[in-house]
């Protein structure tokens, strides 16, 4: 009998590509949405999986919605990739951040408890946690210092899960990702608006592509290769927290080079960059050190931001010219 | 008149921190919750009747999980200064109540952040955050300062984990002076009676009156820096007037476990307890009786314990010039002479036949 895994937040980017994955393992996979009759699943289609996957509605903020779905699954392996996701809205939305990925870590956690059925699950944790670590490689053991209320709920999630592991025995397991991008991020991104942005410059739209801070720095990895990293961590002996990186780090300045040159252009002569883009607080540089997931799990980021950026407008051009 | 508004005013430190404003000449305002119960026991001598004009005592009805109310009372009452003592603030109550703890301790400092921007006060209200040594938890060094990672082990701890760092957040995002106070243990007569040190003055006070045989306790071997809330009080108050805002280590830099606690506590008591036996099957026995007067019970062992915290206040005692007054001792003593006179007191209503309640936990 084959495993079945329950996905929360599955209509998103890495719930999209997990599922994909899983479904090449030979898993049953179920997935929940906040309201899975009014989601589009826009990237399962784009994957052309959107039949094989079976979707329910659930709501990580409801614990009833919680443990029903649980219930109704029966899954071996619970992955909670839900919540608010963007660092630059949860200064307008602080209390939806915490209570979406705070509150709902805890009832999924509470729900396993309560069902006393031996799931395992694993946490999207964030390299947001770790904010400015001064050009230190961050590692498992490096303390957090989250700069965004996004951050900060993360870091609460984090500790968390592994409290519950702790007191608990539950086998629970963060990731603690860095950034990871393929062609289903969202347009809030700053890597999709710049993919797509320099996409319609070279079909010849007459566009500036405005952008807040380029010099910031951050590790840049292919989202398809992370999902992997997540379910490896449930198949180890042990529960724990892994580093997912590719352990380079680049300046955005140097993906949105990477962007235009693979479309033959000079990103000086469409970049516009503006203050009223800028966060109330920003992460300036973050580096990584992805060294105990290539030892323990033996993952290790095959993409490195420059594959990132060609991939991604090779997608994006393809999509663009279809249309 | 300077006004300070403090949430959790009928607590431990919020009576204590009230009394010490209203000596420096604040009009304070205190947040209470609504409970059908009077709940103001540590607060009554402050009060001061409605009818009587110019107040410098208010209480205001209101909850942390409570958004707009906290956003009225602010706007009401415009404060220089928030305190925000209020919390769940029971570790082991905290494992099974967790989403409350995190709705309470966690969202509620956001709520009244939130509150002070939504009502353009970022330039006027300083804010007083109440941090706690439980953010060490498994203890990444000892002793533990400013510097030191958190590792929180207990829904509580990670819900103040979330109070702290969104009180950081907000003074580096908005400019708001937000403090975090890192307290580390702190008690006094006013400690909640179900919180250890209290539990132990009080248990072996009705031991020694004999209204209870045995005082039952956890983990024994837990160490903590313990210090005297009315001396911590103070330290809030500093932190809030100085000319930059930061996050300080309040402790007394001296670690005793809870065996060692309830040692002294007996002394002052006449007992001379002698310890036998391990683990759960511990007792402490007066030596002049040869009776058991303590023992453990495991149903106050936490699923995850943290075993040793020990402070290093040396940025405090270095900026704003604190040290601590009250030692351990002299604090054990002022706790035990407290709860032997309450004792004394049931005795008396119960000699004269009146119903006293024994409220043990």
């Amino acid at each position: 009998m084959g495993k079945t895994a329950l996905i929360f937040g599955i209509s998103g980017q890495d719930g999209s590509y997990l599922s994909r994955l899983l479904l090449t393992k030979g898993y049953r996979v179920a997935g929940s949405s906040r309201d899975a009759q009014m989601s589009r699943f826009s990237n399962l289609i784009h994957l052309g999986i959107r039949d094989q996957v079976e979707v329910q509605s659930a709501s990580l903020n409801d614990f009833r919605s919680v443990l029903q779905v649980l219930k109704k699954v029966r899954p071996d392996e619970v992955y909670n990739l839900a919540g608010q996701s963007s660092v630059g809205l949860s200064f307008d939305q602080p209390v939806e951040s915490f209570e979406s990925i705070s509150i709902g870590t805890l009832n999924l956690l509470e729900a396993i408890r309560f069902l006393e059925a031996p799931i395992k699950i694993y946490n999207a944790g964030s390299s947001e946690c770790f904010g400015n670590t001064d050009g230190h490689p961050a590692d498992e053991l490096t303390p957090f210092r989250p700069r965004s209320p996004y951050a900060v709920a993360k870091a609460a999630a984090f500790w968390q899960m592994a409290n519950y592991r702790e007191a608990y025995g539950l086998f629970a397991c963060s990731g603690l990702l860095f950034n990871h991008e393929s062609p289903l991020r969202p347009q809030r991104f700053v890597t999709r608006k710049i993919v797509t942005a320099a996409c319609r410059i070279a079909a010849g739209m007459n566009e500036k592509l405005e952008l807040g801070n380029i010099s910031v720095e951050r590790d840049w990895g292919w989202a398809p290769e992370y999902v992997e990293a997540m379910w490896l961590m449930l198949q180890q002996d042990n529960p724990d927290d892994y580093v997912i990186a590719t352990g380079e780090t680049n300046r955005l300045e140097d993906f949105v080079d990477g962007v235009f040159t693979s479309l033959g252009l000079n990103w000086r002569e469409h970049v516009r960059t503006t203050r009223d883009l800028l966060r109330p607080t920003d992460i300036l540089t973050v580096r990584a050190n992805p060294g105990k997931a290539a030892r323990e799990l033996g993952w290790k980021a095959r993409n490195k931001m420059r594959d990132v950026a060609r991939m991604m407008v090779k997608e994006e051009k393809a999509t663009f010219e279809s249309r | 008149m300077r006004k300070a508004l403090i949430t959790g005013i009928t607590g431990q430190d919020g009576a204590y921190l009230a009394e010490f404003l209203l000596k420096k000449g604040y009009e304070v305002h205190g947040i209470k919750r609504r409970a059908s119960l009077f709940n103001t026991d540590r607060i009554d001598h402050l009060y001061q009747d409605p009818h009587e004009s110019e107040r410098t005592f208010l209480l205001h009805y209101g909850d942390l999980t409570d958004s707009t109310n906290l956003i009225r009372i602010i706007q009401q009452v415009q404060p220089d200064e928030i305190y925000n003592l209020a919390a769940q603030s029971h570790v082991k109550v905290s494992f099974e109540t967790p989403e409350y703890t995190a709705n309470a301790d966690a969202l509620g400092a956001l709520r009244l952040l939130e509150a002070i921007r939504i009502l353009g006060l970022e330039k006027k209200t300083r804010f007083y955050q109440a941090s706690t040594s439980e953010l060490y938890g498994l203890v990444r060094e000892t002793p533990q300062n400013e510097q030191t990672p958190f590792y929180p082990r207990s829904p509580y701890a990670v819900a103040k984990l979330y109070a702290y760092w969104i009180t950081v957040n907000y003074r580096e995002a908005y400019g708001l002076f937000g403090c975090n106070g890192i307290l580390f243990n702190h008690e006094s007569p006013l400690r909640g009676e179900t919180f250890v040190t209290r539990k132990i003055t009080r248990g072996l006070a009705r031991i020694k009156l004999g209204f209870q045989n045995v005082l039952f306790l956890g983990n024994l071997d837990g160490k903590r820096d313990w210090g005297h809330a009315r001396d911590y009080v103070e330290l809030m108050w500093l932190m809030l007037q100085q000319k930059k805002p930061k996050d300080y280590v309040i402790a007394t830099g001296r670690q005793f476990s809870v065996r060692e606690f309830v040692s002294v506590a007996g002394q002052e008591l006449g007992f001379d307890i002698r310890w036998e036996g391990e683990g759960v099957e511990e007792k402490g026995y007066d030596k002049k009786t040869d009776r058991c007067i303590v023992a453990v019970d495991p149903r106050y062992f936490r699923p995850t314990e943290v075993d040793a915290l020990l402070g290093d206040s040396s940025l405090a005692r270095e900026e704003l010039g604190w040290e601590p007054k009250i030692s351990f001792e002299e604090m054990i003593a002022e706790m035990v002479a407290h709860d032997l006179r309450e004792a004394e007191r049931d005795l008396l209503c119960r000699r004269e036949g009146f119903f006293v309640p024994n409220g043990i936990e």
